[in-house]
């Protein structure tokens, strides 16, 4: 490999982009969409959820504990029915989301020092309503259970209004707080396997790929020539993408940064690597993009950025092993939320060192391959 | 050219290259002495690019020896890539570069010294006839005057010996004249040209022709041999008894005519 002629190559790949204003506004507008798309509209906390109270016991206790949901920002009490019976309706119209109902003597039990059940019914229509809106609830239940012991100088041992669900990691239920970091992987997948599965096709049609290799050009100045800008670009996306997440959106970081870069750094070699395997098995342009976008799907879907591994069917749960993005996300969500480290990390890092040997290794041999033929 | 001749500028022995089933180019013999324009023919799909493709370097071939200015190619491809040029039919310049950035990238590839560089930018853009669109996007340039340019980029760093494959397609007939003065400048100078066209008005222009049909080369010599030798074949007059044209168009119809027939057998 000669340093020199990398260096012309790149400055060559720098010009060529800088000709390309259009390409190069959508690899900078594309951090920004995906941000406003994933922690606005995607990453959108459920908040001010429409909710009815069933208040039978009409106690002091009972007030309180409608007052703690009413003034908690995640429910929006707008009906207060007599009656149990009339709450049907107000689901079925979907003019409420969710309905707590506190049964007649409610405040007679929890004095006795007994357990006292209460009912919460959830509208079951939008599944991440209902798992969030039952969550709030249920945590809200257990923080008034907390208050109301603390106030008369119990510790939290006792019974008392019987519904509790512990949130981990992310007590406050932020979406944002999970949908940035894995954004950052995401982002680099969507737009370096889209540039990058163009590059050589595109060399390739107009001849100038063909020209290049009749001069002193190697295989190795070549690609790395032009793998480097890209690169470049895919880490300035990825900071965007991290520096609007921890300062606009205020994702917070525990883990190590240096664990981030490594992930990110295999990940990149990653998609990259699949990027120019694509640009490689394609004859035409059309044919790279089309590529992309089949494999794009199962990416999206089984990688766990939208809809939880853990959900899914086990035969799909299997499927998302073959995701490099899995794991990319599952490292950064790790270090950012959990402040996990390599050790916990170890089986991700792996998994994605071995998928950009692979594919970069692949890569190179159909790059040499299809050269030589 | 003050260098004794030792070895021709291309030495060809037994070259194969197959396909799967299919033999593209099958085991072919030729030499092209230095300084020659050598013209080299064939229909389409004949094994004409796969050739150049495999004396340039770029592909290596399942059999045979290639010597390109008495560098073994096959063993040894990066030292006869810094003496040669290549230039295609697609004109592979860069087009979203302007006509100075390409130049500036093949005189870095080649690692020519500034003061070379500037001396042949200069003699480039005045035989391309590009002085003053300079910064201009190869894009915007028609098709003559990429060509042009696509031969300056080619022999920018001077070559001894330059590939041009169908360098003519697609370029009008007044493009096309003003571009065979500029390879007879090259050869004049001592260039070794290896031509492969369409054109059978271009192949009469060349020193030498060899004719090449399904992998394999079915005739060889100058202009004037090839046509000697068909008139000798066919006899001097037609079924009229008129004396018999005998261009290399004619010679080249009859050749593959003839050629298709026997495989057809």
């Amino acid at each position: 490999m000669n340093p020199k002629r990398v260096r012309l190559l790149m400055w060559k790949e720098f010009l060529q982009l800088r000709r390309d204003p259009l390409l190069l506004r959508l690899m900078f507008l594309m951090p920004v969409m995906q941000l406003v798309m994933m922690g606005y509209v995607v990453g959108a906390d459920v908040k001010n959820l429409s909710a009815a109270v069933v208040d039978l016991d009409r106690t002091v206790t009972s007030r309180r504990l409608t007052d703690s949901f009413a003034s908690s920002g995640y429910f929006n009490i707008t009906q207060r029915p007599a009656k149990e019976a009339d709450l049907r309706p107000l689901l079925d119209r979907s003019e409420v989301k969710v309905a707590l109902v506190i049964p007649e003597g409610t405040e007679a039990r929890v004095s006795a020092g007994g357990a006292a059940p209460v009912g919460i019914i959830v509208d079951g229509s939008d599944s991440r309503i209902a798992s969030v809106g039952s969550g709030y609830a249920s945590q809200l239940i257990s923080a008034f259970n907390a208050q109301r012991l603390a106030e008369q100088g119990l510790v939290l041992a006792g019974p008392g209004i019987d519904a509790r669900v512990r949130v981990e990691y992310n007590p406050s239920l932020r979406a944002v707080n999970s949908m940035i970091p894995g954004l950052i992987a995401t982002i680099l997948i969507l737009s370096m396997a889209t540039i990058m599965s163009q590059a050589v096709v595109r060399e390739r049609e107009r001849g100038t790929l063909e020209q290049m290799f009749v001069t002193p050009i190697s295989r190795g100045d070549y690609l790395v020539g032009k793998l480097t800008p890209y690169m470049l670009i895919g880490i300035a996306q990825m900071s965007i993408v991290a520096i609007v997440g921890r300062l606009w959106f205020r994702v917070p970081f525990n883990g190590q940064i240096w664990v981030v870069v490594l992930g990110l750094f295999l990940f990149m070699l990653t998609t990259v690597a699949l990027g120019l395997f694509i640009s490689l098995v394609s004859h035409t342009r059309q044919q790279a993009q089309q590529t992309v976008m089949f494999i794009m799907l199962p990416f999206m879907v089984l990688s766990g950025f939208i809809f939880p591994v853990a959900s899914m069917p086990s035969v799909a749960q299997y499927l998302t092993y073959l995701i490099p993005l899995r794991y990319a996300i599952e490292i950064m969500r790790g270090t950012f939320i959990e402040g996990a480290g390599v050790r916990e990390l170890i089986f991700q890092l792996l998994a994605l060192a071995l998928f950009s040997v692979a594919l970069l290794g692949s890569a190179v041999f159909s790059f040499h391959k299809r050269l030589s033929d | 050219m003050t260098e004794p001749i030792a070895e021709p500028a291309i030495t060809v022995r037994g070259l194969t290259k197959r396909y799967g089933d299919f033999t593209a180019v099958d085991a072919i013999d030729f030499d092209v002495a230095r300084g020659e324009i050598f013209g080299f023919l064939g229909p389409n799909g004949s094994g004409k690019t796969t050739t150049i493709r495999m004396l340039t370097g770029t592909i290596a071939p399942q059999a045979g020896s290639i010597r390109i200015l008495g560098e073994d190619v096959i063993a040894n491809p990066e030292r006869a890539k810094r003496r040669i040029g290549y230039m295609s039919q697609k004109f592979s310049l860069f087009e979203d570069l302007t006509v100075d950035e390409n130049l500036r990238f093949y005189a870095g590839v080649y690692d020519l010294p500034p003061e070379k560089f500037a001396e042949q930018r200069a003699y480039v853009l005045k035989m391309a006839d590009l002085v003053g669109r300079e910064n201009e996007l190869t894009a915007n340039l028609s098709v003559g005057w990429k060509q042009r340019l696509a031969l300056g980029t080619a022999t920018i760093h001077e070559p001894e010996l330059l590939f041009l494959d169908e360098p003519t397609s697609g370029v009008d007939p007044v493009a096309r004249r003003h571009f065979w003065d500029l390879l007879y400048d090259l050869a004049g100078r001592g260039v070794t040209l290896f031509v492969t066209t369409h054109y059978m008005e271009e192949a009469a222009q060349c020193g030498r022709l060899a004719f090449m049909y399904a992998g394999r080369l079915i005739a060889e010599g100058s202009p004037r041999e090839i046509r000697e030798h068909y008139l000798q074949e066919v006899g001097a007059t037609n079924s009229n008894g008129l004396p018999r044209t005998s261009t290399i168009e004619d010679v080249f119809v009859h050749l593959v005519t003839r050629e298709r027939e026997e495989t057809a057998r």
